[in-house]
């Protein structure tokens, strides 16, 4: 199977849904993500990612009930599915054998 | 505003929770597509509920607009592709359905759909008969082969700034000589008053005829029923008619060789015939006579004079191809010179004239379009036109709120916006439609009364032509769009939710209604148009009451063929015989005419002669008496003040001023001199001011003399204007003239009914506005009518609730008459300045003028506000009295 490409920003999306702990829907992922990554991002760009991402299969997503702090709209609470948390693990392996494959000290002493 | 407005609400009630921004809102809900639009607008939603308590409104409102921005991106916009095949609503089986369930509702509320249908039919009558008179006044002259080249020469008075469509009789050999580019020279007389007979009958009747030449007949086109364009006029003595003309002398068109007798001397040979002349044509001549005739008729008549000329004789020149008039500009000059001389060059200056553009301006037909009259109309057309559209927006959409539920129930059953917008345009088109029909028939019945008021000959087949019907097809669709669109957009925009509700319109009620702006504007325009009317009878009344200096009642004037002092002595002893005719007067023309005399006189009292254009009143010595003018100063003329060597005037008053002197007395015995000649008057007497012109012009200064040449009409002052007097004082006035001009034919005319034709076109106007404001105010009322009783319907319930609390019948009536009162005072507010500037500025144009006074606008609008309270009373007292136990029950 042709494996799907994750961009860096489609990542951190991904893992911060899959790290929720409540129901992920688009203001809890934007705030998670700014808290975790202290990046300053905007909420069109989580919107998109979001959309793109259950696009390609790795999220799936369904409406919740009306709440009146939203002026009565519903919530879209995402989920991360089979696909979407096989390609994070097969990403975690990869990073893993390539972190091995780094001689041991050698990037402390590039980093002194 | 309206933001502040809220956020003002907001913080006074904590609980409500702020609005985002609503433009920004706006954007996003347009812009994103639906299927991501929910829970995106939640977040932005929520995350700016946040941002409001954490860093206050402003700032979140500016980040919130911020956000939006972000969105606009394809990504956002992509809609998805739609689940469910889209219906086709125009379909013929959707198509019938349409217009079942239109006409169903059309017969449902019979009196709706009359208001509605007789209010467009009126509005569309009137842009009917509009089109029909425009189209007839711009079609004039337009099928001629050579049309584009030709042009009459007219003569231009600079100084004076006017153009007379006459010239010089000296202009047909000028142009013949001197300007190669003219290909055809025809020259047009026209003489009106000679009598013609038959010899071998006794039909006579008095015509007016035009001289021409052959060349007329290959300048413009006409169609022969008897002889040849080559010939008919080229020999003196030769007469060509009409079909209308040869069959009223002769009883038929076989009539070359004929012999017609002219003023009982001349013989005239009929040579040819022409078909009857359409009748948009300039050149409707019923009796052609050859040129060369006028050396046998009158031979006296200059052909080449050059210092003086009519306006009844023209010169119309066929210029070669491709030639611009402008082009010809120095020829003309090099004619002024050499013909009238050097010092005539700043003031006379000759001008072509496009054959295309004289019916509006004076023309040998004697019809001219009055072009700031069809203006005018087709304004008014378009205002009538535009009342009866808001009528028929009004009452759709006051009565559509009763169809709410049935806008409900179709949406909620799964039919879209689109094939409601096509069911209330199907409604507004049979609407329109069947308003056509009637407005056509409204228009053919209004047809004789048209033609009589604008004096213009329309027919019944001017109605039915291909350009007419596509000009109502044209109508039918703007009017139905015009009225239908609004409601239709209004009724299928509705939600369904709404729709369904109990009271569908409890969704805020604005300050002031569509509904309310409509029924302001055309009250507006309604009171504007009374007001005109009022202001226009008053000034025709002032006319016609006015002092003019002379008394015009119970004068008779007849014509005087011949004015040799034998049968003016003749004519005024048999007239004197009957003791019913009080004074005769010859003279040139009435004491206030059309046409008149006008003369250069220069006083040389001082230093520098002061030239005074004045206007000759030639008459015979019972002038004064006649006319009942006043002399202020000196004596009388005399019969047989007529010496050359002591020619003896009265002088009017403004004569006297502008010589520079105040006391009448002082002008006796003072001389004034003809142009700058050697020939004098002497002043004898002084006469009051009288009009001498209409009203429109100012008083000329005006001298009066006797001279018996010129000589033309008898004034016959009766002793009384009543009807038996007069019948039989007419009856000795024929005897007595036909006595006298056994050959003539006999016509007589009222002094006071001449002058009133002075008023033509007032009248004429003063009828049309008059007409269109009764319809204005006809449909404007028409659709009062259909509000109030909306009204009134749609608060029964209310209406009973109140009487059974005690209130009266008045005061229920008084509340559902004030809302209408209240938009009649809006629209007078409105009204009065606009219309108090433009009648001030119509009445500036009128030398003499009756005044704005305040009382027109006060009439109006009381005027209006009664009909309103008698329209509105008339549902809202039925409402009233109606028993509370029944329209408590209503539902």
């Amino acid at each position: 199977m042709k494996r799907t490409f994750l961009g860096e920003f489609e990542e951190i999306v991904l893992l911060v849904v899959a790290g929720c702990s409540e129901d992920a829907y688009g203001v809890v992922i934007w705030e998670q993500l700014q808290q975790q990554t202290g990046r300053n991002i905007t909420i069109s760009a989580v919107h998109a990612t979001l959309y793109r991402l259950e696009e390609k299969g790795f999220l799936s997503s369904q409406m919740g009930g009306a709440t009146a702090e939203r002026g009565g709209r519903r919530k879209r609470f995402f989920t991360v599915t089979a696909l979407g948390s096989r390609a994070l693990q097969e990403i975690q392996v990869l990073r893993d054998q390539l972190w091995k494959a780094i001689p041991q000290g050698k990037l402390q002493l590039i980093g002194q | 505003m309206a933001i502040q407005k809220r956020q003002f609400k907001t913080q006074n009630r904590p609980n409500a929770p702020v609005e985002p921004p609503r433009w920004p809102a706006r954007l996003l809900d347009w812009f994103v597509a639906p299927h991501l639009r929910e829970d995106l607008q939640g977040d932005l939603y929520e995350i700016f509920q946040k941002r409001v308590e954490q860093v206050g409104i402003a700032r979140a409102k500016w980040e919130y607009t911020w956000a939006v921005l972000h969105y606009l991106t394809p990504f956002f916009f992509k809609r998805q592709p739609k689940q469910y095949p889209q219906p086709f609503f125009l379909t013929p089986a959707m198509i019938r359905n349409y217009f079942k369930i239109a006409f169903r509702s059309l017969v449902k509320s019979k009196g709706y759909s009359f208001i509605n249908i007789a209010g467009l039919a009126a509005g569309m009558a009137c842009s009917i008969v509009l089109f029909l008179v425009i189209k007839h006044e711009t079609s004039y002259d337009q099928n001629h082969t050579n049309g584009n080249r030709i042009y009459r020469v007219e003569t231009e008075n600079i100084k004076e700034k006017h153009i007379y469509p006459g010239t010089y009789t000296g202009m047909v050999n000028a142009l013949r000589n001197d300007v190669p580019e003219a290909e055809l020279v025809v020259p047009l007389f026209k003489v009106w008053g000679k009598t013609f007979s038959v010899p071998t009958s006794d039909k006579q009747f008095k015509e007016s005829v035009v001289f021409a030449n052959n060349d007329l007949f290959h300048l413009l086109d006409y169609q022969w029923v008897g002889g040849s364009e080559r010939t008919a006029l080229s020999q003196p003595n030769t007469v060509v008619l009409s079909r209308a003309y040869a069959e009223k002398y002769f009883g038929t068109t076989d009539v070359i060789g004929k012999t017609l007798q002219l003023d009982g001397k001349q013989d005239l040979q009929v040579a040819g015939v022409l078909e009857n002349p359409p009748t948009t044509s300039s050149f409707p001549f019923n009796m052609l006579v050859s040129f060369a005739t006028i050396k046998n008729t009158d031979p006296g008549f200059d052909l080449n004079k050059w210092n003086g000329w009519g306006d009844n004789f023209q010169v119309y020149a066929l210029l070669k191809n491709g030639l611009r008039p402008e082009q010809l500009t120095q020829r003309f000059s090099r004619i002024v010179l050499k013909y009238i001389g050097k010092e005539a060059l700043p003031d006379k200056r000759f001008v072509l004239n496009p054959l295309s553009e004289l019916h509006y301006s004076s023309n040998m037909s004697g019809r001219t379009a009055n072009v700031a009259l069809l203006k005018t109309l087709s304004y008014i057309g378009l205002f009538v036109l535009l009342i009866a559209c808001f009528n028929f927006i009004n009452l759709t959409t006051a009565q559509a709120f009763k169809r709410a539920k049935e806008v409900g129930v179709r949406k909620a059953v799964g039919s879209n916006r689109l094939s409601l917008v096509y069911q209330f345009l199907t409604e507004a088109g049979l609407i329109t439609f069947c308003a056509a029909l009637l407005s056509v028939l409204i228009a053919q019945l209004s047809l004789p009364l048209v033609n009589d008021t604008l004096s213009i000959p329309l027919t019944i087949f001017d109605l039915f032509t291909w350009q007419m019907a596509l000009f109502i097809v044209g109508l039918v669709f703007i009017t139905a769009l015009l009225s239908g669109i609004y409601p239709a957009f209004r009724l299928s925009g509705m939600a369904p939710i709404w729709a369904l509700k109990n009271n569908p319109f409890a969704q805020g009620k604005p300050l002031f209604t569509l509904r309310q702006g409509l029924v302001v504007v055309q009250f507006t325009i309604s009171l504007m148009l009374i007001s005109s009317a009022l202001l226009i009878n008053r000034q025709l009344a002032f006319f016609q009451n006015a002092d003019l200096g002379f008394n015009k009642s119970a004068i008779v004037t007849v014509g005087l063929p011949d004015n040799s002092s034998a049968k003016l002595q003749l004519l005024r002893s048999r007239l004197a015989e009957s003791p019913k005719i009080k004074e005769v007067n010859f003279s040139f023309n009435s004491a206030s005419a059309e046409s008149n005399w006008m003369q250069n006189m220069e006083y040389r009292q001082s230093e520098k002669a002061i030239p005074i254009k004045t206007q000759m009143k030639m008459a015979d010595a019972n002038f004064l008496s006649t006319y009942s003018i006043q002399l202020l100063a000196g004596e009388n003329l005399r019969d047989s003040d007529t010496s050359s060597t002591s020619f003896k005037i009265i002088a009017n008053e403004v004569f006297l001023n502008r010589m520079g002197i105040n006391r009448p007395a002082d002008a006796i015995g003072q001389k004034v001199y003809y142009g700058d000649g050697q020939e004098f008057a002497t002043i004898v007497g002084v006469m009051k001011n009288f009009h001498v012109n209409s009203l429109h012009q100012k008083i000329d200064p005006t001298v009066y003399q006797v001279i018996p040449n010129n000589f033309y009409q008898a004034g016959i002052k009766l002793s009384s204007d009543k009807l038996e007097t007069m019948q039989a004082a007419l009856a000795h006035i024929e005897k007595a003239w036909k006595a006298t001009y056994p050959n003539h034919v006999f016509e007589y005319k009222f002094l006071d009914e001449t002058l009133a034709q002075a008023y033509d076109a007032e009248t004429r106007t003063a009828k049309l506005i008059g007409v269109s404001t009764f319809l204005a105010v006809l449909i404007a009322c028409f659709g009062l009518f259909g509000l109030a009783t909306f009204t009134a319907e749609q608060r029964t319930k209310e209406i009973g609730v109140r009487k059974v609390l005690g209130a009266s019948v008045l005061s229920v009536w008084g509340l559902l008459s004030k809302e209408f009162v209240y938009l009649v005072l809006i629209a007078f507010v409105i009204a009065t300045p606009v219309a108090y500037y433009f009648l001030q500025d119509w009445l500036t144009k009128y030398e003499f003028r009756t005044e704005l006074s305040w009382w027109i606008f006060a009439l109006a609008g009381v005027g209006t506000l009664t009909v309103t309270l008698l329209t509105v009373s008339f549902q809202s007292i039925k409402a009233a009295s109606l028993n509370p136990v029944k329209s408590l029950r209503s539902e």
